[in-house]
């Protein structure tokens, strides 16, 4: 840290909060809010004077309140930069830190947080972790019995620049332990509190019992676990190493800890799993590991970056496998465990790799995207048509990629479009148009599919990452299905246009398929949500028209599901065999009437020569964006 | 397409049952045993995270003659420790309804019904919390006698019936009326005596018993039940008649009852045994239930001894 504090090219902003970030890759716009310490920072050099003589002492959040700090502090002795700060909820004006500072005047009570805007080329997002709190688990008693202290807690008292300068006391007694458990997976693992594995405790807690018992050997220490995770290079030869010490693994999770009221000495319930027996063990100490979560304020912070969130509250990445240090918005990148909990060296490794990934950016002059992005098309937008605009496409969009400013029409930022065409199949005026992707392109391609005896054929609307991988892999597989599919590619399921279907039947199309990827696999975070929505409304309008089940199918289909792809197509082909010519004609017939009527409702649906002079607008339009950016 | 489950083992049977779904989410952590005092307490081989093993591994022999099929009183500590969320005593029932369906029967010897008493009240219908008895019609000198009968594979033995019997038709082996009023025949009042229900299950730790335990004979009487559900108010005040000063009844805290709900319905006749007492101008001080929770090491001691000194202080007052 003092390294990077010196280093000229690293700007160290402390006590200060991110408050607003705009922009795109390469050029982000970032508010921050750098806080009052009411203490000049070119002024003040560290000597601590005004610490000394302020009266009032509070507990140090640093020392997880087992050590008090004056109103005048720096957090710890190593903090850099080294510049005090005058905590305001906790003083009482005296003003003996004024007098204490004396010719420096490095003290000044008027000073107010101040934004500054700043502009930056990517982002870095190492935010770090929280701990649960374990008092919730009344089994434990902790907050209730003294001597029952989480790990981290042990970490300060165990700290030779700690509270206790190194020594390892009972906070009831002020003893040394001599008999000392750890329990593992306290409130991770949990379905009640944490239901994921939090990653790193296994081999903290055997770091600890090795660090407690090279100091003193004559301590007995007891780790209990659930199983124990060892999973890196070395990590097992370490587990090895503490059971040589002496250090006793029981495999069971304690159901239950009692104390004695007078000694303060805790009994730790368990069973002991390989016996099949209950034990009671009795300890001087005990200290939980607790489970890490997100910081309180993850979620404010990813609202600030426009980042997702995984289920555990967790940063998203953009792909687990592929691009697991990226977050979906190009520019930003994760290091640590404010992506999922991590030990140190997959957090150093991540932070270097982020680093460069980083770097890569900042040293490109152009930032090259595919040439699939969104475009707009302003004079049909509401905005210019009814004076409002209606704010769909920014819902639909996974990436904040388009923006409404008050009453202008909606606009793609190019740079972070990534083509999913969630936005374009949305628009209700049809004013939004994916290049390559034009609705005019798919629609001459669905019109030439179902140009000959429509009534026979099956059009498959598939995503490009998924289910048309899984049509890929049908064919390669030799899997047969029915000779009627007609396939059309588009780049996510969110791009299938409700049109697209209803045209389909107005040509007079047998059945129609549905598909895109599995909700956890979709390539554009939320694509999938999109689509699946739409297709669920779509399913309940055909069902109003009583059109026969199994005419139009979803089906959500992995690459890797070539079978289920044959086998859908061919579920669908025997509800069309089962259904006489006439019928199913007589039901084409029925039905027109209907999607006519739906499909007058847009402006769109243009022949194609009008779309091609729809394209050259669109080509326009991209060429102009280019420009500004 | 059809979703329905193919029942091909032992465990998809379980899991078929409503409660059994989630039988194979559990991953062996042994919260459930260390919570359960059955194992502690009466059956070493009492173990409910084995026998949700064994029938994950379809070993359903071995899961019938279990002691833990029959042995569960579905008290529910170990679904609310359970990290896993499994309704556990839900997965032992639905061993047991397979169990029953197999021939197999419980090794319990269940409470017995006097029929030459038994009136066909109905009040140990209401009173149990394990739907064990059933009134049922029998010939009897040409008229038709209404009488109780007690299902074996469903009685726990809690003995909530004994207590609540105003007739004194039930009997439970150990805890019946005689064996209880044996224990205290008429003393000579010449010292604060206490006699203390004690619940079977209600201290945890083996301490917590030898505390109890190291009270003189002729300070301390222990009077061992399986459940506060079992007090008979009668008893207590017998105990008064003859000569002894004060009644404890010590129980399990509101929500950790071994059955269900013995500890609420102790609740409800000691509060009535308060009310009575204070009507009679008695000394309602004298009769006291403490309700004790599983981390409430060593609590015991103090209310015993808080007891014992409000007995002593009206004698020193007299002497």
């Amino acid at each position: 840290m003092v390294d990077a504090a010196r280093q000229p090219r690293i700007d160290v902003r402390a006590f200060t909060e991110v408050e607003k970030v705009e922009g795109f890759v390469g050029n982000f716009k970032v508010t921050l809010r750098e806080k009052a310490k009411h203490v000049l920072a070119d002024r003040c050099n560290g000597c601590g004077d005004c610490a000394k003589v302020c009266p009032i002492e509070v507990p140090n959040h640093y020392e997880l309140n087992l050590a008090p700090r004056k109103a005048a502090y720096v957090p710890m002795s190593q903090s850099v930069p080294l510049i005090y700060s005058i905590d305001l909820d906790a003083c009482i004006h005296c003003y003996k830190c004024v007098e204490a500072c004396g010719s420096l005047e490095a003290i000044d009570f008027s000073q107010e947080d101040k934004i500054v805007e700043e502009d930056i080329g990517a982002i870095v997002v190492a935010t770090g972790f929280s701990h649960f709190d374990p008092s919730v688990m009344e089994e434990y008693g902790y907050g209730r019995f003294p001597n029952v202290i989480t790990s981290m807690e042990m970490e300060r008292l165990n700290n030779s620049a700690g509270p206790t300068m190194g020594n390892l006391i009972r906070p009831s007694d002020r003893r040394n332990p001599q008999r000392i458990a750890f329990i593992n997976c306290v409130g991770s693992r949990d379905k009640r509190y944490i239901p994921s594995c939090s990653n790193f405790c296994c081999m903290y807690s055997i770091k600890n019992a090795v660090l407690l018992k090279q100091m003193n050997p004559s301590v007995d220490i007891t780790i209990y676990y659930m199983d124990i995770r060892t999973p890196s290079k070395g990590y097992e030869e370490f587990y090895d190493r503490a059971r040589e010490m002496g250090i006793h693994f029981i495999q069971g999770r304690p159901s239950l800890i009692t104390e004695d009221e007078a000694t303060h000495n805790l009994f730790v319930h368990s069973e002991d799993i390989t016996l099949g027996r209950v034990i009671e063990n009795e300890y001087d100490m005990v200290m939980l590991n607790q489970a890490a979560i997100p910081q309180p304020d993850q979620n404010h912070m990813s609202s600030v970056l426009n980042v997702a969130q995984s289920p555990g509250g967790w940063f998203m990445e953009y792909h687990p496998k592929l691009r697991p240090i990226d977050s979906p918005t190009d520019g930003i990148f994760f290091a640590g465990a404010c992506q999922g909990p991590k030990d140190i060296p997959s957090s150093v490794a991540q932070g270097s790799a982020a680093a460069s990934r980083a770097s890569r950016i900042l040293l490109s002059e152009r930032w090259e995207i595919e040439p699939i992005v969104a475009v707009v098309w302003p004079e049909r937008c509401t905005a210019t048509t009814k004076g409002r605009a209606c704010g769909l496409c920014v819902k639909a969009c996974p990436y904040g990629a388009v923006v409404i400013e008050g009453d202008k029409a909606a606009e793609i930022i190019t740079a972070k479009c990534h083509g999913c065409g969630g936005c374009v199949a949305e628009c209700p005026e049809d004013a939004i148009s994916q290049l390559h992707y034009t609705d005019a392109q798919l629609l001459s391609q669905i019109r030439a599919l179902l140009a000959d005896k429509p009534e026979e054929k099956i059009l498959a609307l598939r995503c490009h990452w998924c289910s048309y991988g899984g049509a890929d892999l049908a064919g390669t597989s030799h899997f047969e299905y029915t000779a009627n599919e007609r396939g059309i590619k588009v780049m996510c399921s969110a791009r299938m246009d409700s049109d697209f279907i209803y045209e389909a039947y107005r040509l007079g199309a047998g059945a129609v398929l549905f598909s895109g990827c599995h909700p956890q696999d979709c390539h554009y975070i939320t694509g999938q949500i999109i689509g699946a929505k739409r297709a669920v409304r779509l399913k309940k309008i055909f069902e109003r028209m009583e059109m026969t089940e199994g005419r139009f199918r979803v089906e959500w289909i992995s690459a890797a599901e070539g079978d289920k792809y044959a086998r859908v197509l061919n579920e669908m082909q025997d509800v069309l065999d089962k259904m006489s010519p006439e019928q199913l004609q007589e039901e084409i017939a029925r039905l027109k009437p209907e999607m006519e009527k739906r499909l007058k409702r847009f402006p769109g649906v243009p022949g194609v020569p009008e779309a091609m002079l729809y394209s050259d607008n669109l080509v326009d339009a991209i060429l102009k964006s280019k420009e500004i950016a | 397409m059809s979703h329905s489950i193919m029942i091909r083992t032992f465990a998809d049977e379980v899991k078929s049952i409503p409660g059994g779904e989630h039988l194979e989410l559990c991953y062996s952590c042994g919260t459930c045993v260390s919570k359960c005092m059955i194992q502690q307490k009466v059956e070493p081989d009492y173990n409910p995270r084995r026998l949700l093993r064994l029938a994950i591994m379809d070993l359903k022999d071995e899961a019938f003659k279990s002691p833990t099929t029959w042995m569960c009183s579905e008290c529910d500590l170990c679904y609310q420790a359970c990290p896993q969320e499994i309704h556990i005593s839900q997965v032992i029932a639905a061993v047991k309804k397979l169990a029953v369906e197999a021939g197999y029967t419980s090794p319990l010897t269940p409470v017995s019904v006097d029929e030459e008493l038994c009136s066909g009240c109905g009040i140990c219908v209401m009173v149990c919390p394990y739907e064990a008895p059933s009134l049922y019609e029998k010939e009897h000198n040409g008229d038709l006698d209404r009488l109780s009968e007690v299902d074996a594979n469903k009685c726990m033995r809690c003995g909530t019936c004994v207590g609540a019997c105003p007739l004194g038709a039930i009997a439970r082996e150990g805890v019946s009326n005689t064996e209880i009023t044996s224990q205290f025949g008429y003393v000579i009042p010449h010292n604060p005596l206490l006699v203390a229900f004690v619940c079977d299950w209600s201290l945890r730790e083996d301490a917590d018993v030898s505390l109890l335990e190291s009270y003189p004979e002729d300070q301390v009487k222990i009077v061992h039940i399986p459940c506060t559900g079992r007090i008979d108010p009668q008893h207590a005040l017998m105990a008064l008649d003859s000569g002894i000063n004060g009644v404890l009844v010590c129980g399990c805290k509101p929500g950790e009852c071994h059955f269900k709900r013995g500890n609420h319905v102790a609740k409800c006749k000691i509060s009535l045994l308060d009310a009575m007492l204070k009507q009679m101008q008695l000394n309602d001080k004298n009769i006291r239930l403490v309700q004790i929770g599983t981390q409430e090491r060593g609590r015991i001691k103090y209310e015993v001894d808080d007891m014992l000194s409000t007995l002593k202080a009206p004698k020193e007052a007299i002497a």
